[in-house]
């Protein structure tokens, strides 16, 4: 009995591990969703991190608890999965005692917005220099389909069957506001695009805000779709758009909800470990 | 009296030099070889006229407790010396400011309420003040001046120690302080006879004492510092802000990292972030930021990172009693979070333990990759105790990470169950180390799992840390006469100062009478205390909280009836009110 795979699935192998970013997976499977958007967004990351050539050890990734909390048990790096909400604090407690280290927050929009929503405005303003990737669903997924804080309004969910009455959090906006000095928007189901925004973000020295839109396959069949969001998301005009702009980025963030790319970007401004050195000196 | 012992009361209202006049007499005291400890209160409000009390005792001994009642009571504000009179002894001396007449409303004058047996001394505080340095203001002064005058304190050593106290500050001031503080000596010599009994001899040695005249806060963050402290992440909370205050001065010295963060979960968060990453790292804090910080205890547990969290205790519950004194958080340090949760609880006794704990503390954290709880409390947090400069810790206490050998690293089982508990971990940037650390249950390798098996393999493996940690605990302190007894006192925290001071003095009562205290409070030193228990007939366990945590807890280890004296002054646990419970059920 011929029990051989298809030959094309080799092949397909063969050309994958070539590519190098498999050095970057953990055996363990995925226990996402088949079809849920955080496979790209992994797939983004990993990518990301082989053409900027980063050492598995030297990157460390800090999650939260829910779907997007699973994260760090796929990627092979010094992997942290903390308490609901605390990603950010956890990695910026990383970031701090070791500033030789890559540090990544993973948090979905419940970790983010919803519990832990209290220490962005801070790890902002201090710009502690870690790269936030906010994979926003809209949805409370791994405790099936709650409204979260980016649920739209009037959006029927398990608990809100007869509709959202809370109006959705502006996730840029609020980056902006609390003063993040690297912002942009990526999409799941736009890997490549999503990559170089990783990119960036991982290069930039400061608090790095990279929100990730990503469709929930199973508890969300209505709103924030593969077939909507595609269909809604655009890149920015980067000839059009100045990433120093603050007000343009505030003014895009409020009208153009699903622009894709860099909204802001301040390479000036101190991190967090440059504004100490630099104190000490006046000090001194 | 040679065998000086002496409590000193000096009542003010805010910003008339009363703290600094009890901390100028504190060092005073302690270069000259007497034993101090003070205990102050003032306001909690910033603003305003409040009392303020510098309460120090002074003694040959070894001093274990500030005193409940004072044998002197120097008054620089009337009306607020009036309320400190009920704690004045019943011989007491007043030492007050003998204004002209009609100065003070009727009743106002605070030598009009002295009772029979008391000894006024009054001197003119104001009018010398302003005759040595031209205000009012140095009225603290005068009346160290005339305190020394009255019990035999050599002026010499007293002046130069003022001046090595104020070495850096402008000449005039120096000049200031030093000629009032003549000025009140000279003047009590001339007119004022002495009718009471005291004096202290050994002052104006040749070789002056150096040491420390440090809080338990002070000596916490020393010893944190000393032992490699490199994070500490912390929220202004009272009584534990000092501690965060000095390692926001200290810790950038020593190439440390100080933050303060927006609320206590962000703190302990980033302590273990910190110690993910092999740094050692702590946080400080009371009851109300403790309670924020329960999710992230079991997360440090679980996961297997070192933590060190500071609680000093106060009034509770909620906001409670922000400036009082309170032993009532040894519940939740020891039971706080969601599940089996073994943690390490350590409770200094005294100002210097406090440097020693905190030095363990990061150890056992560091080594046994688990929470350890310093618990502190207002007392501890804010008497003044002097202490011999500590020698710096054991080499064997400093960076003591369990490491994998690189054979292990393929397949790297981080979370291996071991005889003691303790798994050997990477810390990143190790290459081929890499782990992924949870607060999931999980196999040998941090793979989430949820099966029977794991979670009682790796349950076991937390709880037998503790036995290691058993091995290397500060054993139980035991005073008190040897062989059965009939009262044994058992007590934990800032207590059991009072506790020891009480056992000595019915024992000279002639009341058999022994005390037990410990440090460690989990792991707990069980035989030590059967063993105690056994050899005596009645077991008293005294403690500053209402249910009587620390008593409940130990019940299970007592061979013998228990009585319990459980109070919620407000105040630190007195010597007097432990002998009279002693006297009773004697």
């Amino acid at each position: 009995m011929n029990t051989t795979r298809p030959s094309y699935l080799d092949e397909q192998i063969a050309s994958v591990k070539d590519k190098g970013f498999l050095a970057y997976r953990t055996g363990e499977l995925p226990t996402w969703c088949p079809g849920c958007g955080y496979f790209g967004i992994t797939d983004a990351i990993y990518r990301a991190c082989l053409e900027l050539g980063l050492n598995n050890e030297d990157i460390c990734a800090v999650s939260g608890i829910g779907c997007a909390g699973r994260f760090p048990v796929f990627m092979n790096v010094y992997g942290f999965h903390t308490l609901h909400g605390r990603s950010v604090p956890v990695a910026s407690g990383v970031k701090l005692a070791r500033e030789d280290l890559t540090v990544f927050a993973v948090a979905g929009d419940g970790d983010a917005l919803g519990i832990g929503g209290g220490h962005l405005p801070h790890v902002a303003r201090r710009n502690i220099d870690i790269t936030l990737f906010l994979f926003d669903n809209s949805i409370y997924g791994l405790t099936k389909g709650q409204s979260s804080a980016t649920t739209l309004y009037g959006q029927k969910t398990s608990s809100h069957p007869g509709g959202n009455p809370d109006s959705p959090v502006n996730p840029v906006k609020l980056a902006l506001a609390y003063g993040a000095s690297f912002v942009a928007r990526g999409f799941a189901g736009e890997p490549e695009g999503l990559k170089h925004i990783i990119k960036k973000a991982i290069v930039h020295k400061g608090f790095s805000f990279v929100h990730i839109t990503s469709p929930c396959v199973t508890f969300d069949k209505l709103n924030f779709t593969w077939k909507n969001l595609k269909e809604n998301h655009s890149p920015i005009d980067e000839n059009l758009h100045d990433v120093k702009d603050m007000e343009a980025a505030m003014r895009m963030a409020e009208h153009e909800r699903f622009k894709l790319g860099v909204f802001y970007h301040d390479s000036k401004r101190l991190s967090y470990h440059d504004n100490l050195r630099e104190l000490a000196l006046k000090g001194a | 009296m040679s065998d000086m012992d002496l409590v000193v009361e000096i009542c003010g209202s805010a910003g008339e030099g009363t703290i600094s006049a009890g901390e100028i007499l504190s060092r005073f005291m302690s270069e000259e070889g007497y034993d101090i400890m003070s205990f102050d209160s003032y306001p909690a409000e910033i603003r305003g006229f409040g009392k303020c009390v510098a309460h120090t005792r002074v003694g040959r001994g070894e001093v274990l407790t500030p005193g409940k009642y004072s044998d002197v009571l120097i008054a620089l504000n009337d009306i607020h010396a009036i309320g400190q009179l009920p704690v004045l002894k019943e011989k007491g001396i007043l030492i007050y400011d003998n204004k002209p007449p009609k100065y003070h409303l009727e009743d106002q004058s605070v030598v009009g309420w002295l009772e029979p047996g008391m000894i006024p001394y009054g001197i003119p505080l104001t009018e010398l003040s302003i005759k040595a340095s031209g205000n009012s203001k140095a009225r603290n002064m005068v009346a160290l001046g005339a305190f020394s005058a009255l019990f035999g304190i050599d002026k010499t050593s007293f002046i130069e120690s003022v001046k090595r106290r104020y070495g850096k500050k402008k000449q005039d001031i120096i000049d200031s302080n030093v000629n009032s503080f003549l000025e009140g000596y000279t003047w009590t010599l001339e007119h004022v006879r002495k009718i009471d009994p005291f004096r202290f001899d050994g002052t104006g040695a040749a070789v002056k004492r150096d040491q420390l005249i440090i809080n338990g806060n002070e000596a916490t963050a020393m010893g944190a510092l000393a032992a490699g402290l490199h994070l500490y992440a912390g929220y202004p909370i009272t009584p534990a802000t000092k501690i965060m205050e000095i390692m926001s001065k200290e810790l950038p010295k020593k190439g440390g990292i100080f933050l303060q963060t927006e609320d206590e979960i962000s703190s302990i968060a980033h302590v273990i972030g910190a110690g993910y990453a092999g740094k050692r790292a702590m946080t400080g804090t009371s009851g109300p930021g403790f309670c924020l910080m329960s999710e992230f205890t079991g997360l440090a547990v679980m996961a297997e990172v070192p933590a060190v969290i500071v609680d000093s205790q106060r009034g509770g519950p909620s906001t409670g009693m922000p400036t009082k004194h309170e032993q009532s958080d040894l519940n939740i340090a020891l039971n706080g979070g969601s599940g089996d949760c073994p943690r390490v609880v350590i409770a200094p006794t005294q100002v210097d333990e406090c440097y020693q704990a905190a030095v363990l503390a990061l150890y056992i954290a560091e080594k046994y990759q688990t929470l350890v709880i310093l618990l502190l409390d207002f007392f501890l947090s804010n008497s003044i105790k002097n202490m011999d400069h500590p020698s710096p810790p054991d080499p064997k206490y400093l960076n003591t990470h369990v490491l994998p050998d690189d054979g292990d690293l393929p397949d790297f089982k981080r979370y291996k169950i071991t005889d003691n508990g303790i798994s050997p971990r990477t810390i990143p940037g190790k290459t081929g180390g890499m782990f992924f650390a949870t607060g999931l249950e999980h196999d040998e390798r941090g793979k989430p799992v949820y099966d029977t098996k794991s979670h009682t393999l790796m349950t076991e493996k937390r709880h037998r840390k503790h036995a290691g940690i058993a091995a290397e605990m500060i054993a139980p302190h035991i005073t008190g006469c040897e062989g059965a007894v009939d009262i044994g006192v058992v007590s934990w925290g800032s207590s059991a100062g009072a506790a020891r001071e009480a056992v000595a003095h019915a024992t000279a009562k002639g009341i058999k009478a022994a005390c037990f205290s410990t440090q460690f409070i989990s792991p707990f030193p069980e035989q030590a205390l059967r063993d105690f228990s056994k050899r005596c007939k009645k077991i008293l366990v005294p403690e500053m909280n209402y249910s009587g945590q620390f008593a409940n807890m130990i019940a299970r280890y007592m061979e013998r009836p228990m009585e319990r004296l459980n109070m919620v002054t407000g105040l630190p646990m007195a010597s007097e009110d432990i002998l009279k419970k002693i006297e009773e059920i004697a």
